[in-house]
C-alpha cells in the first residue's frame, strides 16, 4: 500500500493556552515496498508525525490517507518502539502473538505465524523468556517480530536502534534489512543518525526544528542489498555530507537552546 | 463496646507488672486500698467509709472504683490493691492456680432465695408465647457478658437443676451488660442474664419478662471480699478492716435485708442506706429500691460453695484442677471480728 | 621527591552486609531459652509469662483434643471469606475508579472520606445489621480488606506504563483489551501489595469480630483465656494468630513469585 501525508499539522496546547506548533504542513508520499528514512534534530516531530500515521493521535489539519491493496483483515499499520515497549508479563512467544490475538486469529494459527516471524527474527529458542531475561538487542528484535507477525501494510518503526549500543546497532541494522527483503512491506523509519538513515533507506525525508518542516527529500542510489563496504562510497558520502548540511545550523541552534 | 475488655486489660496489667517486677512497698501503713465496682452489692463498703466504721478501728479505706471484675482480680494479685470486693470467677481461681497467693476471706453477695439479684429475662414475645420453664429454653440463644463469669456459672447450674446442660442451649457472649440489653431488645437473643437493675428496667419498657431469679433456683456464694497476700501476712491491719467490714454488714443487714412473713419490709436506717447507694453508684434511688443482694450478717462466706465451684469450673475445663480449700480460703479474719464487734 | 609504591586497599568493606543466618537463628533459640530459663527459675511467675514448654504442651493437648483445628477452622474460615469478598470488591473498584475518570470522580472522595473510619468503630453497626452471627464477622473482615486493595489496586491502575498502553493501542487493542491485557497485569505488583496489608489487617479485625457472640475461633480463644486468666492458653491463642500471620504472609509472596515473575519485591 502507498501512504500519502497531506498537509499535515500538528498543534499542541500548553496549561496557560500556549500554541506550539509541533508539525507545520508536512507533506509526503511513500511508495509500496519503499524504506523511507525520517531523519531530523531533537524536537522535530518525527515521533509526533509516525504517531498520527499510527493512529495513536489525531492531526490538527491535513490527513493521513492509505491507497492501494490490501488483503482482508490485514492492519494499516504496526509500530517498533525505540523502548522496546515490550509486555514484562508476556513470554516472547505471548509478545509477539498479541497483534495477532487482536486481529482475532484463532489460537493455533497464532502460535505458528508467531513461530514463524520468532524464527526470521533468529529468536529460536527464547520462545519461553520473559523480556527482561533478554538483552537489548534480544528484545528489539521480539518488537520486529511482533510488528512483523500482524502483517501490517506499513511498518512504522520510531529510533529502533537508539537503544542500543553501537554494535549491537551496526548488526541489527544489517538484520533489519536482511528481514526486509524477505518480507517488502514499507516502512517509516525515523531517526536522528545520519548514517543509519543513509545505509538502511531508499530516501531520507529531513526534517527542521520546530515547527516541523519538510526541509528536503534526498535520494540514496546505493545498490541492495545493502553492505558495510557501501559505507566509504562516494555515493554514501555525498548524501550524508548533503544531509548534514541541511540540518547543522538546526542542530548548533537546538544544542543551544537546551531541551525543547 | 470499649467497656469492658478484660483481656485486654488483663494483658495490660501482665506487661506492666511484668516491666516493674514485685509489688512496690507501701508508703502509708494505715491506708487500705479497695478495689469494687460501683454496684449496689458494694453497698456495706460505701456504709463502712460513710459511717467511718473503718475509721473506728483505726483503718483508712481508699476506694478505688473499677469498671468490671477481672481487672480487680489482677490488681489485687499484682498488689495494686489490698482488698478486693468483687464476684468470683473462673479467672480469680486461675491467678492462684497460676501461682499468685489472693485469699477469700468474707462474704459480700449470695444469689439467695426472696433476695432478687439476677435475673433470667426472656423476649416478651416469647414469653406470650409459652416459654415458662428453664426447661423451655432449650436451643435457644442465651446471652451472657463473658465466659467464665458468675452469670455463666448461674446459667450452668440453674440448667443443670431442671436436667439440661449448657450444651443444650446456645450461649452467646457480649462482653457487657448494656449490650447484652440491647441483643435482648434487638431479638438477636432470646434470653438474658444480668443483675438488678436491668431485669427491671427489660420489663418496665416492655421488651422483657423475667423468668426467674437465680437466687430462687440456685442459691451460691456469687461476690467475696479477698485478701492480698501482704495485707493478709499483715495480721492487724487484716482484722482492724474487717472489723470495721462486719459492722458496716451488720449495719445495712438490719437496713434492707429484714423479711417480715416472708416478705422484704424496710428495716432500720433503710432510706440513709438507699441514698448512700445512690451517692457511689450515681444510679436513682427508685432503681436501687429494687433489690439489693443478700449476704451473711455476719458477712460469713458459705464455704462449702467455694469448694463446688471450683469442681464445676475444673468439670468444664475452665480450671485445670481443683485448690485444696486451705490454699484460697481464710475465715480466720471474719471469724475474729464477728466475735470482737459487739452488738449495738 | 622519592619514588614509592603503594597497593590499592579495599576501603569499602564495613559497608557489606553479612545475611548473617547463624546467628538469626540462634538468637531466636537463645531468646526461647532465656525465657525458658527464667520461669523455671521463678523470676517471672508462670501466670505472667506462661513458659514456652508450657505453651507447647497445651498446643499438643489441644491439637490432640481437635480443640485446635475447631477454632483454627472457624477463624480460617471467616479470614478466607471476608478476605475473598473484600478482595474482588477492592480490585473492581480500584480498576473502575483508576479506568473510567467519571468513576473516579465519584469514588475518590468516598473512599477518602470512609478509609480513616476505624473498622473496629463499624463493628456495632455492622451487628445492628447483619444480626450477631457469621455475617457481620465476615463483613468487618472484608471491609478491612476491601480499602487496602482498593487503593492498591488504583494506584497499581494509574501507575501502568504509559509506552503499554500506546504499544497495545498501536496493534489494534481496544478499551476491554487494554484493561485486560495492559492494566490489570500491570497492577498485579500493587495489588499483592495490598494483599499482604489486607492480610495483616484481616487479622486484626479477625480478633474484634470474634470478641462478640463467637464461641470457637483463634481470636475468640485468646480473648475467652484471657476472661478467665489461663495466661497459658491465651499464649497458644497468640502463638497460633502469629503463625496465621507468618503464613498468609509466605503463601502471599509465593503466589507473587508464580504470578509476577517480572518483578522482585519484598
Amino acid at each position: 500500500m502507498r501512504v500519502l501525508v497531506d498537509r499535515l499539522c500538528k498543534t499542541y496546547r500548553d496549561r496557560s493556552g500556549h500554541a506550539l506548533v509541533a508539525l507545520d504542513g508536512i507533506d509526503l508520499a511513500v511508495a509500496s515496498e519503499e524504506f523511507v528514512a525520517i531523519l531530523g534534530p531533537s524536537g522535530c516531530g518525527k515521533s509526533t508525525l509516525l504517531g498520527i500515521i499510527a493512529g495513536l493521535s489525531a492531526a490538527t489539519s491535513g490527513q493521513v490517507l492509505f491507497e492501494g491493496e490490501r488483503r482482508p483483515g490485514q492492519p494499516l499499520t504496526a509500530t517498533v518502539f525505540q523502548e522496546f515497549a515490550l509486555f514484562p508479563w508476556r513470554t516472547v512467544q505471548g509478545n509477539v502473538e498479541f497483534g495477532l490475538e487482536e486481529l482475532g486469529l484463532p489460537p493455533a494459527e497464532r502460535r505458528e505465524r508467531a513461530r514463524r516471524f520468532i524464527a526470521m527474527t533468529g529468536l529460536e529458542g527464547f520462545e519461553g523468556k520473559y523480556p527482561h531475561q533478554l538483552s537489548g538487542g534480544m528484545r528489539q528484535r521480539v518488537g520486529i517480530a511482533r510488528a512483523l507477525a500482524v502483517d501490517p501494510a506499513v511498518l512504522l518503526m520510531d529510533e529502533p536502534f537508539s537503544a542500543l549500543d553501537a554494535q549491537t546497532r551496526t548488526l541489527m541494522m544489517e538484520e533489519l534489512l536482511g528481514i526486509w527483503e524477505r518480507a517488502r512491506t514499507s516502512i517509516l523509519y525515523v531517526t536522528h543518525n545520519i548514517h543509519e538513515a543513509v545505509y538502511m533507506a531508499d530516501r531520507v525525508l529531513v526534517l527542521s526544528r520546530r515547527p516541523g518542516r519538510v526541509l528536503d527529500t534526498v535520494p540514496v542510489d546505493l545498490k541492495r542489498p545493502r553492505h558495510e563496504g557501501q559505507m566509504g562510497e562516494a555515493d554514501f558520502l555525498q548524501a550524508t555530507e548533503r544531509i548534514w548540511g541541511l540540518i547543522k545550523s538546526q542542530a548548533q541552534a537546538a544544542l543551544v537552546e537546551g531541551k525543547d | 463496646m470499649g467497656m469492658c475488655r478484660p483481656a485486654v486489660l488483663g494483658l495490660a496489667f501482665l506487661l506492666g507488672a511484668l516491666v516493674s517486677g514485685p509489688a512496690p512497698a507501701r508508703a502509708a501503713d494505715a491506708v487500705v486500698k479497695v478495689g469494687a465496682l460501683k454496684l449496689t452489692s458494694s453497698a456495706p463498703l460505701f456504709i463502712g467509709v460513710e459511717k467511718g466504721f473503718f475509721k473506728e478501728y483505726g483503718i483508712d479505706a481508699e476506694l478505688v472504683f473499677f469498671q468490671a471484675a477481672a481487672p480487680i482480680a489482677t490488681a489485687l494479685a499484682t498488689g495494686q490493691i489490698d482488698v478486693g470486693a468483687t464476684g468470683i470467677t473462673a479467672a480469680l481461681y486461675n491467678i492462684v492456680l497460676g501461682g499468685e497467693q489472693m485469699w477469700l476471706v468474707a462474704d459480700k453477695g449470695r444469689e439467695w432465695p426472696g433476695y432478687p439479684l439476677t435475673g433470667i429475662v426472656v423476649q416478651k414475645d416469647l414469653y406470650d408465647g409459652g416459654v415458662r420453664a428453664i426447661a423451655d429454653l432449650k436451643g435457644r440463644r442465651i446471652g451472657i457478658t463473658t465466659l467464665g463469669s458468675t452469670f455463666h456459672y448461674s446459667l450452668g447450674n440453674i440448667l443443670e437443676k431442671s436436667g439440661l446442660k449448657l450444651e443444650d442451649v446456645r450461649v452467646v457472649p457480649l462482653q457487657t451488660m448494656p449490650a447484652a440489653i440491647e441483643a435482648l431488645k434487638g431479638k438477636q437473643v432470646d434470653a438474658i442474664l444480668l443483675p438488678q437493675p436491668f431485669p427491671g428496667t427489660a420489663e418496665a419498657q416492655g421488651f422483657g419478662k423475667i423468668l426467674f431469679w437465680v437466687g430462687d433456683l440456685h442459691p451460691w456464694q456469687t461476690v467475696a471480699v479477698f485478701y492480698s497476700k501482704k495485707l493478709a501476712a499483715d495480721r492487724q491491719r487484716a482484722v482492724a478492716f474487717m472489723k470495721g467490714y462486719v459492722k458496716a454488714s451488720r449495719y445495712y443487714f438490719d437496713a434492707v435485708l429484714v423479711q417480715k412473713d416472708g416478705a422484704l419490709v424496710p428495716g432500720s436506717h433503710y432510706d440513709e442506706v438507699v441514698q448512700i447507694t445512690a451517692k457511689y453508684t450515681q444510679a436513682k434511688p427508685e432503681v436501687i429500691r429494687l433489690g439489693f443482694p443478700f449476704q451473711d450478717r455476719n458477712a460469713r462466706l458459705l464455704v462449702t460453695d467455694i469448694e463446688r465451684q471450683m469442681k464445676w469450673w475444673t468439670d468444664k475445663g475452665f480450671m485445670k484442677r481443683t485448690i485444696p480449700l486451705k490454699g484460697i480460703v481464710d475465715t480466720s479474719f471474719v471469724e475474729e471480728a464477728a466475735k470482737a464487734v459487739p452488738e449495738k | 621527591m622519592p619514588a614509592e609504591r603503594v597497593a590499592a586497599r579495599d576501603r569499602s568493606a564495613f559497608l557489606r552486609r553479612d545475611d548473617h543466618r547463624a546467628l538469626r537463628l540462634a538468637a531466636l533459640v537463645g531468646l526461647l531459652a532465656l525465657w525458658e530459663a527464667l520461669t523455671r527459675v521463678g523470676w517471672i511467675p508462670a501466670l505472667f509469662l506462661p513458659s514456652p514448654l508450657g505453651v507447647l504442651r497445651e498446643l499438643g493437648e489441644m491439637a490432640a483434643s481437635g480443640q485446635l483445628l475447631l477454632h483454627l477452622a472457624a477463624s480460617l474460615r471467616r479470614l478466607l471469606l471476608g478476605f475473598a469478598v473484600g478482595a474482588c470488591a477492592g480490585i473492581t473498584v480500584g480498576i473502575v475508579t483508576g479506568f473510567f475518570s467519571r468513576a473516579d470522580a465519584v469514588g475518590q472522595p468516598l473512599i477518602a472520606a470512609t478509609f480513616p473510619i476505624p473498622k473496629i468503630a463499624l463493628l456495632p453497626l455492622l451487628i445492628l445489621w447483619l444480626g450477631i452471627g457469621e455475617p457481620s464477622k465476615v463483613a468487618v473482615i472484608a471491609l478491612g480488606v476491601f480499602f487496602p486493595m482498593a487503593i492498591n489496586t488504583y494506584a497499581g491502575v494509574r501507575e501502568a506504563d504509559p509506552l503499554l498502553v500506546r504499544a497495545a493501542l498501536a496493534f489494534g487493542a481496544g478499551r476491554w483489551s487494554v484493561i485486560r491485557k495492559v492494566i490489570l497485569p500491570s497492577a498485579l505488583p500493587m495489588i499483592f501489595a495490598g494483599l499482604k496489608l489486607g492480610a495483616g489487617t484481616a487479622l486484626l479485625l479477625l480478633v474484634a469480630a470474634e470478641m462478640i457472640a463467637a464461641d470457637s475461633g483463634i481470636g475468640f480463644l485468646v480473648l475467652h483465656a484471657g476472661n478467665i486468666m489461663d495466661t497459658t492458653k491465651l499464649m497458644v491463642g497468640i502463638v497460633c494468630l502469629s503463625l496465621l500471620g507468618v503464613l498468609s504472609h509466605w503463601a502471599l509472596t509465593r503466589c507473587e513469585r508464580r504470578a509476577v515473575p517480572w518483578r522482585q519485591t519484598s
